[in-house]
């Protein structure tokens, strides 16, 4: 083989690993754990919802209802000048474009049955991001690896909430077949393999549009929501390309038994734990990611779990799913969004402040550095160990 | 919701259709789908959820199933062909 068909070979191998063939999930778990500590040297770690709550209250104000948004840190602005809603609008487009690469988008329509319970989902997770919060991988994901008290909590309502979730999947879908019967089955024609659209170079045109996007963003003076955007995009391609679902982590643990997805995300946290360790300790945002801590954990996760397993995603699964072309999503954006967005008009003050919530608590300011390692290794050990346990009643029953 | 309906695309060859239905609702249904499956025969499951395409096969194979192909039909739209014909 001449050198150059040899480069050419290993470019075009390389290419179909990344963006044709699913990547494993630990290779998701990773790319995800590092992009995530990256973005936080750059500006933040990772979390979606409070600016999904914060486009619902600027929708009210569109509309002439004077709301403000429920999280002080994302007032009410212009969806394309605020820069924390450019990783949102990033996580949409870098699914989309790498479900395009992949020959993997379709508009996925549902019946009415299905967007209303889609619509259920968004509803419940909006109320559960203003309890809980903020939501999966911001509240839970996020917030342990950062060392805040309300990550660990969050997890219980969350994996008890997606439990809840599970069996109502299962049971719709439980009802859904029993009239099925292959005896009575009419004769129909067998799905032949179709012609192939041009999805691949639409991908490409979706990806170099975005980096034009970001190119203007710069030359307008807005380099952080450039920045903030590319992040966003990375984000929506690792998780189309390693279909890395942290509801269905927490939801596969108690319906099917299986922590596997779990399991591996717990061994990214434990490496992105170190990370978030060694920049807060050298005093860097010590108190970003650090949300109220209290009961309220436990009941905004279990509304979130539930609502992001009837919503087919949690936060980021809903922005990536939606890039993909799920209409159920489009509608959970939407009803979260709204529901969320009203917070101050319905409870008269923001998320953390007043009697629902709990003081947040560092863990490192109450325990020490030592002490609050111990205590987040212990619960990532003990999480991992319960996964195990549940896995064994299975083979028990097998 | 909507009801699943089985298609006889030949004497021992039928096709569930269960596009439409996102993840993780095709993993949760092929268990009871295949213990009705007459004997000695094939199913095409027609799926639209990326996801479907690993978890489906992991869970037919783990049930003793043969899965004999996962194809991409059109974009976003896989078939997963699995038969009781040689139980593993």
């Amino acid at each position: 083989m001449s050198s150059k068909s040899y480069v050419w070979q290993s470019l075009k191998g390389g290419w179909s690993r990344i963006f044709t063939e699913p990547w494993p999930i630990g290779a998701g778990v990773f790319a995800l754990t590092i992009t995530n500590l990256f973005m936080f040297m750059y500006a933040r770690a990772l979390g979606v919802f409070p600016q999904m709550a914060m486009w619902g209250s600027w929708l009210y104000n569109i509309m002439g209802i004077k709301t403000e948004s429920p999280f002080a840190p994302y007032p009410v602005k212009p969806i394309y000048l605020d820069m924390h809603s450019m990783i949102d609008i990033g996580i949409i487009v870098g699914a989309l474009g790498a479900a395009l690469l992949a020959r993997e988008f379709k508009i996925r329509k549902e019946d009415w049955q299905g967007y209303l319970w889609g619509a259920a989902g968004g509803i419940l997770m909006g109320f559960g991001t203003l309890l809980m919060p903020p939501c999966n991988v911001g509240g839970f994901w996020v917030a342990t690896m950062a060392f805040s008290l309300s990550g660990p909590l969050s997890a219980v309502g969350l994996l008890l909430g997606a439990y809840v979730g599970g069996r109502i999947l299962q049971y719709q879908m439980h009802k859904a077949m029993q009239k099925l019967d292959f005896s009575a089955a009419p004769k129909g024609e067998t799905q032949g393999v179709k012609v192939l659209s041009r999805q691949p170079q639409w991908g490409v045109l979706v990806f170099s549009l975005a980096l034009l996007l970001a190119v203007i963003y710069y030359l307008a003076g807005m380099p952080k929501n450039a920045g903030l955007f590319l992040f966003g995009i990375l984000f929506g391609l690792i998780i189309q390309r390693s279909r890395l679902c942290f509801a269905g982590a927490f939801r596969e643990i108690l319906v099917s038994r299986d922590g596997k997805v779990m399991k591996w995300i717990l061994l990214g946290m434990a490496v992105g734990v170190m990370g978030f360790a060694l920049l807060k300790a050298q005093g860097y945002q010590p108190d970003h990611m650090v949300f109220p801590a209290g009961w309220h954990n436990i009941a905004g996760g279990f509304i979130f779990g539930a609502g992001m397993v009837l919503a087919g995603g949690c936060g980021v699964g809903i922005l990536a799913r939606s890039g993909e072309g799920y209409t159920r999503s489009w509608t959970a954006i939407l009803t979260a969004m709204l529901t969320s967005g009203a917070w101050v008009h319905i409870y008269g003050q923001k998320v953390g402040q007043g009697w629902l919530y709990g003081k947040p608590v560092f863990l490192p300011q109450l325990l020490g550095w030592g002490g609050a390692l111990a205590f987040i290794y212990g619960f990532l050990i003990l999480f991992y160990l319960f996964i195990l346990w549940v896995e064994a009643g299975k083979h028990e029953r097998a | 919701m909507k009801e699943l309906k089985a298609v006889k695309v030949n004497d021992n060859h039928y096709q569930v259709d269960m596009r439409g239905w996102m993840c993780p609702y095709p993993k949760y249904a092929i268990t009871a789908i295949l213990e009705k499956l007459p004997s000695d025969s094939y199913l095409d499951l027609l799926v639209d959820c990326p996801a479907a395409t690993k978890d489906v096969p992991d869970l037919a194979k783990r049930q003793g199933y043969e899965v004999q192909r996962v194809e991409l039909l059109r974009e976003g739209e896989w078939l997963i062909r699995i038969t009781n014909l040689h139980p593993v």
